[in-house]
């Protein structure tokens, strides 16, 4: 345990050391939400990799393989997969129409102050749904790594982020996201060539072995999500979700052109896909090599799948080979709910303090320099509230709010900004409608359905987004039509197509 | 905005061209991936004895589907980047240069 203190110690040591360097260089809007859009495609590529790997993609994968076989590799590859949709339709028109946030993107689109109140409610709930899992997850984890208890663990991840995106802003967030993604990834290639020279080289022994010692089912899917409608609304979920996740899109601002968000995508999907295909290794050899009644001993849902594999490789339990392996990548783990839980908060803030209270509350009339101190005023706040929520959320189950980030962000977020980047009639009445039908019907099956109320659920998918999802285009597009035409919204439109795919403003 | 209205249609018809253009290589690969990563979890859960069917030793069609999914993904991701670059890039600039002209 100690050498992960060490390594955890020294990882953090260097964020700080960046935090110090970043913040000398932010004073103004444009550098504390989108790092002055002067990163490279290769940089913004790693940071969006240390955005989306979140310590379910990093331990989570690998345990649910390792436990349940072919379903963790269902769960592996979608994050993959939905940057095909965020690559074709949203990065380039996001990069080319907005500023700071979604909420820029339908302000612009709109001119309306109640659809921009419905794009901030989405960017709000959504990070909010996704925050207080990973804060909730942090302090488990910090626990159970590190051995200090729950409550100062979710204090003391709290207390860092706050300090990097309040001091620091995106230029911080992007770099330790940027130092989490090569740690992430070195830790993976690694364990990888290992496990790979245990089995000279021929991954197919990890099928066979596995196949032997937990029989043919294991390689087969349906052993976590029993019903089949569950596999196919969580693949829906992500691959439409990933395009509403407010703290992804603001990634986009953070580079010059739409040329380069393109590249850095293509970044992300080698570096990321990499990583998610080796996982579906990484939880067969642990099931091989571990087993997976030590893997439930130690977690019951799997999470230290990773980790006892890195320490089996490393030389077992007690020798200074498996120790160091253990705490390397257990100190990853922790850097990589840091960089999730840190853009978490600098979206959010960077909603209350640009959509909320500089565009809603006073119309724009507000001085740069003090935004960016509200912006900043935000981040603490934000970050206070996510301590106390994670304390809260001590044994209170949370599995519930993962699946409504993703459902939410899928079923009000991508309709809406989907429709306003590419439907002439659409209308503020549409962005409400397809917010609040989005919305409404993610959380109410959410809270129905067994994630909430297990075996006494009245609705049968633990993912709602198979059905929700249709429900907020319907709302978007009823909303649209029952409402009067925006002829001057209308009117615009040509000149904002051209925004939208050219980057160019028409006058 | 100022500028007479000729022009301005001429802007937006080479918006409408770079718009035609994205549509005919996107429609397509859009259903490619969504077919088939979609498609690949609707035979997972209602086609288990096809997935079961072992290709080289213990590996099944259902883990070697899912390796294809990241070879398409990845497939696609460059063939987008190629077309972007060679193909929506001119039309773009070329939608640029002509609002330009309806601007002066």
């Amino acid at each position: 345990m100690s050498i992960t203190l060490i390594i955890f110690v020294l990882i953090l040591l260097v964020t700080l050391g960046i935090t110090y360097w970043a913040a000398r260089r932010t004073t103004t809007t444009s550098d504390f939400y989108a790092a002055d859009s002067q990163l490279t495609a290769a940089q913004n590529g790693f940071a969006l990799a240390g955005d989306w790997c979140s310590a379910a993609a990093f331990l989570g994968f690998s345990g649910l393989t390792a436990l349940y076989g072919m379903d963790g590799a269902f769960y592996a590859l979608g994050p993959l997969v939905a940057f095909c949709t965020v690559l074709f339709l949203i990065a380039e028109p996001l990069r080319n129409s907005g500023k700071y946030t979604l909420g820029d993107v339908i302000r612009s689109r709109m001119q309306t102050r109640s659809s921009l109140l419905a794009a901030i409610t989405g960017t709000i709930v959504v990070n909010f749904a996704y925050l207080m899992p990973q804060m909730a997850g942090a302090g488990i984890l910090v626990r159970l790594l590190t051995g200090i208890s729950y409550d100062w663990a979710v204090i003391f991840v709290g207390a860092s982020m706050i300090v990097y995106v309040a001091f620091g802003g995106m230029l911080a967030t992007t770099w330790v996201q940027i130092v989490k993604a090569v740690l992430m990834l070195g830790a993976g290639a690694i364990v990888l060539v290992l496990a790979f020279v245990l089995v000279h080289f021929d991954p197919l022994s990890f099928f066979a072995d596995t196949e032997v010692k937990y029989g043919s089912s294991y390689l087969l899917p349906g052993n976590y999500l029993k019903n089949p409608f569950d596999q196919i609304s969580l693949g829906l979920g992500y691959v439409l979700g990933l395009a509403g996740l407010p703290h992804v899109m603001t990634r986009f601002y953070t580079v010059p052109d739409a040329k380069t968000a393109r590249r850095s995508v293509v970044w992300v999907m080698f570096l990321a896909g990499a990583f998610f295909a080796a996982t579906t290794l990484f939880g067969l050899a642990a099931a091989s090599f571990v087993g997976q009644d030590a893997i439930r001993a130690a977690d019951k849902g799997g999470n230290l799948a990773l980790p006892l594999l890195a320490q089996y490789l490393g030389g077992g339990k007690d020798s200074f080979g498996g120790e160091l392996m253990l705490g390397f990548v257990a100190a990853v783990a922790v850097a990589t709910i840091l960089a999730v839980v840190s853009a978490l908060t600098l979206s959010t803030s960077s909603s209350i303090a640009h959509d909320f209270y500089v565009n809603w509350m006073k119309a724009g009339h507000v001085e740069g320099r003090q935004e960016v101190w509200i912006a900043r005023l935000a981040a603490v706040v934000i970050g206070i509230l996510a301590i106390a929520l994670g304390i809260l959320a001590q044994g209170v189950n949370v599995a519930v709010l993962v699946i409504l980030a993703i459902c939410v962000a899928a079923s009000a977020n991508f309709p809406v900004l989907i429709l306003s980047l590419f439907w002439r009639r659409f209308n503020t009445g549409g962005v409400i409608g397809g917010m609040a039908a989005g919305l409404t019907s993610s959380v109410v099956l959410a809270m129905i359905g067994p994630a909430m109320r297990g075996s006494e659920a009245i609705w049968p998918l633990v993912n709602p987004t198979i059905v929700s999802l249709p429900i907020g285009f319907l709302g978007a597009v009823v909303g649209s039509l029952i409402t009067t035409r925006d002829f001057e919204n209308e009117k615009r439109f040509d000149a904002f197509l051209l925004q939208v795919h050219t980057g160019s403003a028409a006058e | 905005m100022v500028g007479d209205d000729t022009r301005i249609d001429a802007a937006h018809a080479a918006v409408r061209a770079l718009i035609a253009a994205k549509v005919r290589f996107l429609l397509p690969m859009t259903i490619i991936y969504f077919v088939g990563y979609i498609g690949l979890t609707v035979v997972a859960g209602f086609a288990k004895d096809l997935m079961a069917i072992k290709v080289v030793g213990s590996l099944n069609v259902g883990f070697t589907l899912i390796a294809l999914n990241y070879v398409l993904s990845w497939i696609l991701a460059l063939i987008y980047e190629r077309v972007a670059n060679r193909v929506f890039d001119p039309l773009s600039s070329a939608a640029v240069t002509s609002a330009r002209g309806a601007a002066r």
